[in-house]
């Protein structure tokens, strides 16, 4: 490990960028270890960690999953029953998905309760809000996806209540179902939407609310 | 690149406590184990559930009653209160209202204070918008319970079924076909073939709630007595 590390440090100068990532000190009232209230500070964390693990089950799912209305219930269907651990790995991505939302509301009322939205760390916040819209969106999309009759006339119904927007509302429900009927542009935008988009869009907004996060520190209590 | 340069011409700098846990390795170290049984607890969660996976989708049965995942239930529920030329405010205004609050929460909550002690209108609002989520989505789920629990409908009888026809023909037949007869809403299905799709219990309950078929549906609530409601259910229960 030494002398691995020691040939990568050599030539692309890790050290300082680690210690960035490692060094920085937690303060007592967000350390478990030493204010017991202070778990409420590990949400975030929990909610990475959880959003990492979804990332990882669904490129598993990714393997047998097919976008298409003939398909997409079978080859669900087929994870389920026929795959080593399908069913499992199914399971922990909807479970996953579930906790996901859990954590990241109670992180958002930690936030919220702890007034840590405050000066200076406003922008933080609105990121925040971005990321709760990310994962709903997440859930709203995937829920489309094993193309069973919940899902159907879910989207059905969502579908419908972006159509009442002022506006564009029904410029906004075409787009989204790829026409006037659910069909296969509906499910395929949802997949694409689902596991390009968002991920893409999430990966930036982490990585702007974790580099403020840096920069800011961890707010402490007045 | 040194953060700590940069953190002392912030407003509130974090101070270094007198003894700072480092984030790495002792921090990291708490949240892997925090992780770890978050892990664990889903892995239990996902083994012992087996995930529900319905019929293959169906667009032709329109007599599905959809629902959301549960953490989208409150605002389901939320959408049922607004109806007709109401429903954007349910599905516009408000959510619109809500994520500008959100996001300028910080902009105009500026008092210094963020013990939630020294802020008790931030907290009591905080407060108010999680019960009536947690509210709506406890009412959402026990409407639903109450809609499957079984209904006690007297027997058909000849007599039900044309009494239930001629109010069918007075309150319904303008928006449902009915054996090619009336149906001048296009939207409104026809009916001639219900009972081969639908349960009376079902109808039933349509007909005291519509929105069992759909939060967004533009039937109405018709104000049917018991007893003209049964004899409607009783005269579509035929029609097979
Ligand atoms: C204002 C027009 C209107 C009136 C009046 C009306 N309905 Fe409806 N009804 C609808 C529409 C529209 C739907 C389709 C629901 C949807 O998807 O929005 C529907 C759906 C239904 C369904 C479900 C049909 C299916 O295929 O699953 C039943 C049953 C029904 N109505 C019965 C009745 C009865 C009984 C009455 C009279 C007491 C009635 N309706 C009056 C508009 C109406
Ligand atoms: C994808 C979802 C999210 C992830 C993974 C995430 C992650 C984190 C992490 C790890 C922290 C460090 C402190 C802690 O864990 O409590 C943090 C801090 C913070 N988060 Fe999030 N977050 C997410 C969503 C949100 C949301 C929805 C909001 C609010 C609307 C928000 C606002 C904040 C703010 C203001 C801080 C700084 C808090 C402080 O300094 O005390 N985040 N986030």
């Amino acid at each position: 490990m030494g002398r691995i590390y020691q040939f990568l440090d050599e030539r692309l100068n890790l050290t300082p960028l680690l210690r960035d990532i490692t060094d920085h000190p937690v303060p007592d009232h967000a350390n478990v270890l030493k204010t017991r209230s202070a778990f409420i500070y590990c949400f975030g964390g929990i909610a990475f960690f959880i959003i990492l693990l979804q990332a990882l089950s669904g490129v598993f799912l990714m393997l047998y999953y097919s976008p298409t209305p003939e398909d997409a219930h079978a080859s669900v269907t087929y994870i389920q029953n026929e795959t080593a651990f399908g069913a499992l790995l199914q399971g922990l991505h909807r479970v996953g998905a579930s906790a996901a939302v859990i954590m990241v509301l109670l992180h958002m009322l930690r936030v919220f309760f702890t007034g840590s939205y405050k000066n200076p760390r406003e922008l933080n916040w609105v990121v925040g809000v971005f990321l709760l819209l990310i994962v709903l969106a997440f859930g709203f999309t995937g829920y489309l996806l094993p193309w069973d009759q919940k899902a159907y006339w879910a989207t059905t119904v969502g579908l419908n209540m972006v159509a009442n927007v002022p506006l564009i509302g029904d410029f906004l429900a075409s787009a989204l179902r790829g026409g006037n009927e659910m069909g296969t542009l509906t499910l395929l935008r949802f997949f694409v939407i689902h596991v390009m988009f968002l991920p893409a869009l999430l990966a930036i907004f982490l990585a702007a609310h974790f580099f403020m996060l840096r920069r800011q520190g961890i707010s402490r209590p007045l | 690149m040194s953060s700590s340069d940069n953190m002392s011409s912030l407003p509130s700098p974090p101070e270094p406590d007198k003894s700072p846990c480092p984030f790495y390795p002792n921090h990291l170290f708490v949240e892997g184990v925090c992780a770890l049984a978050v892990f664990a607890a889903i892995v239990i969660v996902a083994l012992v559930w087996q995930v529900p996976l319905e019929e293959i989708a169906d667009p032709g049965d329109a007599t599905y009653v959809p629902r959301p995942d549960w953490y989208f239930l409150f605002y389901f529920q939320l959408l049922k209160y607004f109806q007709g030329p109401l429903i954007v405010v349910g599905t516009f205004v408000l959510p619109v209202l809500v994520m500008a609050v959100l996001i300028l929460l910080p902009f105009f909550d500026k008092g210094k204070a963020t013990g939630i002690r020294k802020r008790p209108l931030a907290a009591a609002a905080g407060l108010a918008g999680v019960v009536s989520i947690v509210a709506l989505t406890a009412v959402s789920v026990l409407e639903d319970e109450s809609h499957t629990t079984k209904m006690v409908l007297p027997p058909v009888t000849e007599a039900q079924i044309a009494a239930g026809e001629k109010i069918f023909a007075s309150f319904c037949q303008i928006c449902h076909s009915i054996d090619g007869k009336g149906g001048f809403m296009a939207m409104a299905p026809d009916l001639t073939e219900i009972a081969s799709r639908v349960s009376r219990a079902r109808i039933e309950q349509i007909i005291i709630d519509p929105q069992v078929v759909s939060p967004t549906t533009i039937m109405s609530v018709i104000p049917l007595s018991e007893e003209e409601r049964h004899n409607v259910s009783a005269y579509l229960s035929r029609k097979k």
